[in-house]
């Protein structure tokens, strides 16, 4: 073991912690910070991860080298890291790692898993989405202030058929819309279809702001909504996940009234890891109701 | 560059096979010579008769081989001869199995196996014994001895670890020390603790990550000597892990970085920090 490694206890599980002062992001936060973080968010993050099977996005050497993604989840994992099968390649299931505890997060950290990106569905019913996600992916000239405009007509469209959603940033430089569904009979397909047609409903209303066609995401002016992400293999950065940029920002949930100060460029949202701890600890979870509430989608 | 310890050739079928042997691992322990402290002359061994303390000429030793305390059945070396395997520069193939069938005890010294001229065959071999992904078992001798090797191939290289005979492993049941372990009792409790301290350290094995540290510091020693510079003679220290508390366990470090930093991402907490631990 390394001089500066350091053997603890989580919640009854013993790990041995290395490189703790390594620096991951340009900015100076550390592994050690990292792993702090996730040892602090643990309550609220932990939500929306338990039951998933889940992918890292690794980035040992730091942010500003290569990162790469972890599907499956390492053979030299603790023997109480949960693992569920999920989305496989041609060979068939691949194992993933669950984050079902505080001492999975801090592991997790350890091995400099910054992001985490989780499917819309739970591990045990891989078919059925527990949730509907917009992605709306600022385009050239277009920033997190654009994607809030659009979030907010996208909320008109569901409070037409009495549905509710959460945003929460990306963390990178969008934003994304969740809306809670939490009910069987959900497909991927129907998801999928349903973020579609409202933002073809914006497309429509909106022609020189919205597109709902990848091709057309990198033209000046444009917010995409990547309705696409509802898809059966695809996964979306975790809400309260870290992203691997030059700081360590977070994938923050935001309130309705912090998107429209956004909408109307008051406030930029944008939240680093302290921050989100004390927002938690200020506001609570504000993407708990994206793991209760129930709705049904029409049609 | 290295320079091939062995030459021959691969035998494999109707196929012969050229290659050199290059040492695949360098020993680099320090080694010191022995000195007069009066003189610093160099210290010498001479070649002394047990009996008389004379020194023995070449020309008078001979090679005894000791059958009972003091009663020695001397072997002239042409007596050994027709016994020494015929350098016959042949490896010979004579089976392949699975890497993980052999136990690492049996693993010797690892070479390099480099082709000789036209490196087609080798390379057809290395690349069909990837692909089934066995090892050959394999006979030849180097130096006057007989050896069994394992040949693996790696990124399309061969490589060779000569194996220890069996009868040259030690019979684990000999040692006295190893007897009655199955009847020791261990609790589930400490078993699972066991196994999680296990896992927790459980990593890739990067060899890089070690280092002879004593070679380390008495090289260093040694160079600093040279220098004529002082050397402060470091305190040994015996580690032993110990577990702490987690947010202990990160606060230093955490507290060390946002130091380094200057200045953290939120200024506020920061503040409630330094209060706590003024």
């Amino acid at each position: 073991m390394a001089a500066n490694d350091v053997t603890t206890e989580v919640d009854g599980h013993v790990l041995s912690l290395s490189n703790l002062d390594k620096v991951l992001y340009p900015s100076g936060f550390t592994k050690g910070e990292v792993i702090d973080y996730h040892a602090r968010i643990a309550p609220a993050y932990l939500t929306h991860l338990r039951g998933r099977a889940l992918t890292f996005r690794r980035y040992p050497n730091g942010t500003e080298s290569q990162g790469f993604f972890e599907k499956r989840c390492p053979g030299h994992r603790p023997d109480w890291v949960a693992v569920a099968l999920g989305p496989g390649d041609r060979k068939g299931g691949i194992e993933y790692c669950c984050v079902e505890d505080r001492a999975t997060l801090v592991w997790a950290g350890n091995m400099a898993a910054l992001e985490i990106h989780a499917p819309m569905a739970l591990a045990v019913d891989l078919d059925t989405p527990r949730a509907v996600v917009f992605d709306f992916d600022p385009g050239p000239d277009t920033d997190i202030g654009d994607c809030s405009q659009i979030a907010l007509e996208v909320r008109d469209i569901l409070a037409a058929v009495d549905l509710e959603g959460c945003c929460k940033t990306s963390g990178s430089k969008g934003l994304q819309l969740y809306v809670p569904v939490n009910t069987p009979g959900l497909t991927h397909d129907h998801a999928a279809q349903f973020a579609l047609a409202c933002g073809q409903v914006l497309e429509k209303r909106l022609p020189k702001r919205v597109t709902t066609t990848m091709a057309k995401a990198a033209r000046p002016g444009k917010v995409f909504i990547d309705w696409s992400q509802n898809a059966f293999h695809k996964t979306t950065i975790a809400p309260y996940s870290l992203r691997a940029r030059s700081e360590p920002t977070v994938s923050t949930p935001v309130s309705w009234d912090e998107v429209e100060a956004c909408a109307d460029g008051d406030v930029e949202l944008r939240f680093l890891a302290g921050e989100v701890v004390e927002r938690v600890a200020e506001h609570g979870d504000l993407f708990e109701p994206v793991a209760t509430l129930e709705q049904l989608l029409p049609g | 560059m290295p320079r091939p310890v062995w030459s021959g050739t691969i035998s494999f079928g109707l196929v012969a096979i050229p290659v050199k042997l290059f040492n695949a691992t360098s020993k680099k322990s320090v080694s010191f010579n022995q000195l007069d402290e009066r003189t610093m002359s160099r210290i010498r061994y001479r070649k002394v008769s047990d009996d008389s303390g004379d020194e023995v000429p070449d020309e008078h030793i001979i090679k005894g081989f000791e059958v009972s305390k003091g009663r020695y059945v001397v072997v002239d070396p042409d007596e050994l001869e027709p016994f020494i395997p015929a350098a016959t520069r042949s490896v010979d193939l004579e089976e392949f199995v699975d890497l993980g069938e052999i136990d690492p005890v049996y693993f010797d010294n690892a070479y390099y196996v480099a082709p000789d001229a036209n490196p087609k065959p080798y390379v057809l071999l290395a690349r069909a014994m990837e692909e089934a992904g066995k090892v050959a078992i394999a006979r030849f001798v180097m130096r006057n001895k007989q050896h069994t090797a394992a040949i693996r191939a790696q990124d399309g290289k061969l490589m060779m670890s000569t194996l220890a005979y069996a009868d040259e492993v030690v019979d684990p049941g000999s040692i006295d020390e190893l007897a009655g372990l199955e009847d020791v009792d261990v609790s589930a409790k400490e078993v699972k603790m066991a196994e999680s301290l296990v896992a927790s350290l459980t990593d890739h094995f990067a060899p890089e990550k070690y280092h002879d540290d004593y070679r380390d510091q008495v090289l260093d020693l040694i160079a600093k000597k040279a220098a004529g510079e002082d050397f402060e003679l470091p305190e040994a220290t015996t580690e032993k892990p110990k577990i702490v508390d987690l947010m202990a366990a990160l606060e230093a470090s955490v507290e060390a970085a946002k130091t380094a930093r200057g200045r953290h991402p939120t200024g506020r907490e920061k503040a409630a920090k330094a209060k706590k631990s003024a």
